[in-house]
């Protein structure tokens, strides 16, 4: 990844040498000028949108999805039931069309119940890419707890704790840990789609892009800024997780 | 207390979809009384301890614990009647140390505090010879320690009765004796207790009866010495042959 990482600046730095006319035309981003300064600011500051965005979704989905596994633990078909028709059902809809539902369409539905909710760009994507990512959490959590065999919980109940307690101290301890890597790949997910709040008008890295090409007819130049945007903040979470797992595995030698 | 019995059962049934697991088991069991159930394997024997304890629904019959009668429906019975259990897998818990795997059901189910906890959980790990294996995970031990400290754990809770389901055979040979002389030892001190094994010369050693059973029945039980000399049914001596003689 670093390489093609070194790859890209070698580019960057082609550009000097490029012909006068210019198939090159990294002046669009050249900090050096004043111009260019002004655009990569422009650029950049989409990060915060991103990055809040991002975040938000991720643990909105994290507590939805532990809220829709839960049911599939239980001996109860009915709960089962919400799980399987919830996971199913969500997850069966791309991802830009539930974004204009939501940003189009439920504030049509507030309305006609005389609700003065609006939903803004921010929020309809906070919501869309929440849900969205919940069933999959969901089907995370749900591999993660029944990973643990079986005779771990009738252990337990044999010690006398209950199903809850049997989940506190037994279950999810021990579920956690492999759940934290793919849960962890969903948010690094999550970053990536949130370039789809692009389309609502919200002011993140991907639209940020797009209104500079617009003015400047420099796509190729923009677009590669955008990737390599998008690349330092996968590399960033990446870095975390795994900083977090080492932890979590170290903590395992005297955790209770 | 002294006239009911530990455990009663009547006609205890239980299907698994077409397979008949358990058919109409009556079985009484006093306090105090070692009983080892054998057979071959599907007859029924580990389904029939583990309806006991309730980690498993049964579909009609009654049982009683201690004169308390049962709901069949699946449940676990904390009461002052505890039940222990020991596993063939041993399933302790890895995340946690053998100390810590001790004392967590005295703490969290029987509002122990840690210290009280910790003393009963160190006098088991001596009681067991394995002291200076407290602060160890499940993992670093060996088979036959790990299962000495399931019992360990079992006996945490203070039970009037322990199952054991086949605790020695998921152990290498060499393993077996150390568990057997921890169970024996349990057996001398009056522990009733009801074991699932095929370990013959340990049934002979501790058993008060013997239970045969084959195709989800009783077909046979006696006191030891009789059990081996003379069984009364061919399925029980076909039974005795391939085991004792292999």
């Amino acid at each position: 990844m670093f390489r093609v990482l070194i790859l890209i600046l070698i580019l960057f730095s082609l550009s000097s040498c490029s012909s006068p006319e210019g198939t090159w035309g990294w002046y669009v981003i050249d900090p050096t000028t004043k111009a260019g300064w002004t655009n990569i600011k422009f650029l950049i500051g989409g990060f915060y949108s991103t990055i809040l965005l991002s975040i938000i979704a991720a643990f909105l989905s994290i507590f939805i999805g532990l809220v829709v596994a839960l049911p599939a633990m239980s001996d109860n078909k009915l709960l089962k039931l919400f799980n399987r028709v919830y996971v199913e059902f969500i997850r069966s809809i791309p991802l830009l069309p539930m974004l204009f539902w939501v940003f189009y369409g439920l504030p049509v539905i507030f309305q006609s119940l005389g609700l003065k909710i609006e939903i803004d760009a921010f929020w309809g994507a906070v919501i869309t890419l929440a849900i969205s990512d919940s069933a999959f959490t969901a089907e995370i959590y749900r591999a993660g707890i029944q990973s643990i065999s079986r005779g771990q919980r009738e252990a337990a109940q044999t010690i006398g704790l209950s199903q809850f307690q049997a989940m506190r101290y037994i279950i999810f301890p021990q579920a956690l840990r492999r759940i934290l890597p793919p849960l962890a790949n969903q948010f690094i997910y999550i970053v990536k789609m949130s370039a789809f709040a692009s389309v609502i008008g919200m002011q993140e890295l991907t639209r940020r892009a797009n209104e500079i090409v617009v003015t400047e007819y420099r796509p190729l130049e923009i677009y590669t800024l955008l990737i390599l945007e998008y690349l330092v903040l996968v590399l960033l979470i990446s870095f975390a997780v795994r900083w977090l797992e080492k932890k979590l595995g170290s903590n395992e030698s005297n955790s209770n | 207390m002294e006239n009911t019995f530990a455990v009663e059962i009547q006609g205890l049934t239980k299907s698994f979809k077409d397979f008949r697991a358990l058919d109409t088991i009556d079985l009484k069991i006093k306090h105090g009384e070692k009983v080892v159930i054998c057979g071959p394997s599907g007859s029924g024997k580990s389904t029939l301890i583990r309806c006991i304890n309730g980690l498993e629904e049964f579909d009609d019959g009654k049982i009683s614990i201690s004169g308390k009668p049962q709901n069949p429906a699946k449940e676990s019975y904390v009461s002052d009647f505890h039940i222990g259990m020991v596993f063939q897998q041993f399933n302790l818990f890895p995340h946690l140390s053998v100390i810590e795997n001790l004392k967590l059901g005295p703490m969290k189910s029987l509002g122990l505090s840690e210290k009280d906890a910790e003393t009963r959980a160190r006098k088991l790990l001596e009681r067991v010879k394995i002291p200076e294996q407290a602060l160890k995970k499940p993992n670093q031990l060996s088979g036959g320690q790990q299962q000495r400290v399931a019992i360990a754990r079992a006996l945490c809770m203070e039970p009037k009765l322990m199952l054991f389901d086949e605790p020695t055979s998921a152990l290498d040979p060499e393993m077996i004796s150390e568990v057997l002389e921890v169970i024996v030892d349990l057996a001398r001190e009056g522990m009733t207790m009801v074991v699932v094994t095929h370990e013959m010369g340990f049934a002979k050693k501790v058993a008060d009866r013997i239970i045969f059973m084959d195709e989800g029945s009783i077909v046979e039980q006696n006191s030891p010495g009789t059990f081996f000399k003379n069984p009364q049914t061919a399925r029980c001596k076909k039974f005795l042959n391939q085991i004792l003689h292999h």
